[in-house]
């Protein structure tokens, strides 16, 4: 069943990466950060249905304990964290660009990709070797042991920091900018909404888990949610970052409205109609452009803008 | 008349022998090791002492067939119980479990501090490059 939610993810995060990475009018830092997110929650869940359906269904596997069990586990432990921790990254951008920089400069991305592809290697490997010293059990597969806080402590770190920078965020935002920078601080507040969501659903799952209800009704329910939160957590971040994206699902809309066009125009080809259906293209245009789009006011530098004036120089950077 | 009590003694620590221990010693041991949870085999506090009845047991029986304590009877016996109940524990003898709170409180908090220190590294960094220190 695990291995059910853990495939829907990768589906949805493929569709989602392909999503980005085909619309280039999308690329910004953000989404930079959100594609290696992504990488990361397709490998966890890779690792996770390898190990699932390799290891932990074979018992004749884990009575010869090999060494590639225990290697496979070891890089299990180090994506599941590679996944926290790039959601770290995230807030750690969003604060950065909001409170410290105030919707300043491209950043250098160098030290985002060493704390989410590099650092998690450390819990991990700190992990492997008390593992190995202390508690050498047949692949590593016991959950019993008290050792494997050396890996959901630090997750759990990392997602409390993550939860006290996006509310340092929102502070700043309501209080500060509110009065300065209205249009900015609109569109960085549905920017940190969508992370907001997403850290108390990651990290629920590791404040819930030790009080399983004793009532047996209640005990379904709780299991069902924290088999829901654990497995489709993929399929939860694609689906708050990607498909609810405001952006995004204009950028959909643009494309399908080009291929209606399109098919319109090669039916209709020997008709008289080709000129009014070229000014039926602009104006289906023009409409997605009223939607902020979250990523290039990185560019307008905190100047004091209203609606009209955003639109025009947004349709004055694309068509220029 | 040395000569019949020794074959005695010696007839009697044959196979009569063999069967003694394991209707009377082995079926009891037997016995309280099914009334202990089979992952606790492995676990010497728990096992201890209906291992020392068991030797104990052997060493009565000797003595009231007269035979010699320990034999080669005797070790075999021991043998084959070891190799049933006792064959895949591990090297230290014990049943697997975590250290004490003094090892593993540093395998612990040192990951979550060296966490925190490398995020406050990166907001530091990522702060620097801004131009803004």
């Amino acid at each position: 069943m695990a291995i059910v939610g853990h495939a829907l993810s990768i589906a949805s995060l493929l569709i989602s990466l392909a999503i980005f990475f085909y619309f280039r009018s999308l690329s910004c830092q953000r989404i930079t950060l959100h594609k290696n997110l992504f990488c990361s929650y397709v490998l966890n869940s890779a690792l996770t249905i390898m190990y699932l359906a390799g290891v932990v269904n074979d018992p004749e596997l884990v009575r010869r304990n090999p060494v590639g069990c225990k290697v496979l586990h070891f890089f299990h432990m180090y994506m599941f964290g590679c996944t926290y921790f790039w959601m770290l990254c995230e807030g750690i951008y969003l604060h950065t660009l909001i409170v410290v920089a105030v919707f300043a400069e491209e950043q250098h991305l160098h030290w985002y990709y060493l704390l989410g592809w590099g650092f998690p290697l450390v819990p991990a490997s700190i992990h492997a070797v008390a593992r190995k010293t202390y508690f050498d059990d047949n692949c590593w597969m016991s959950a019993e042991t008290q050792l494997l806080y050396a890996i959901h402590g630090p997750i759990v770190a990392a997602l409390l920091v993550n939860l006290f920078f996006l509310l340092n965020i929102i502070r700043v935002l309501v209080t500060k900018l509110r009065d300065t920078h209205r249009a900015e601080s609109n569109m960085y507040m549905k920017a940190v909404r969508a992370t907001l969501i997403l850290v108390p659903l990651l990290g629920i799952q590791f404040v819930i888990l030790p009080w399983r209800p004793e009532n047996r009704l209640a005990g379904e329910v709780y299991e069902y949610v924290m088999h829901v939160l654990m497995h489709y957590q993929g399929l939860l971040v694609a689906t708050i970052f990607c498909f609810f994206n405001g952006e995004v699902q204009a950028a959909l809309k643009r494309q399908w409205m080009q291929y209606k066009m399109q098919w319109g125009q090669r039916r209709k080809d020997h008709c008289s109609m080709r000129s009014t259906s070229y000014t039926a293209t602009s104006i289906t245009e023009v409409p997605a452009f009223m939607y902020h789009h979250d990523c290039n006011s990185e560019h307008l530098n905190g100047r004091h803008t209203d609606d009209s004036e955003l639109v025009a120089l947004k349709t004055g950077e694309t068509y220029a | 008349l040395i000569i019949v009590s020794h074959c005695v003694s010696v007839l009697g620590c044959g196979p009569h022998y063999q069967h003694a221990i394991e209707e009377f010693c082995l079926a009891k041991f037997k016995l309280d090791m099914h009334e202990l949870d089979q992952r606790h085999w492995c676990n010497w506090e728990d096992t201890v002492e209906l291992y020392g009845e068991l030797t104990n047991c052997t060493y009565l029986v000797a003595v009231k067939m007269g035979c010699f304590w320990p034999n080669q009877l005797v070790d075999e016996f021991f043998i084959h119980v070891h190799r049933h109940y006792f064959h895949d524990c591990s090297l230290s003898g014990r049943l697997l479990r975590d250290p004490p709170n003094r090892i593993l409180g540093p395998f612990i908090v040192v990951p979550i501090l060296v966490t925190l220190l490398m995020t406050a590294l990166v907001v530091w960094r990522s702060k620097r490059s801004e131009g803004i220190v």
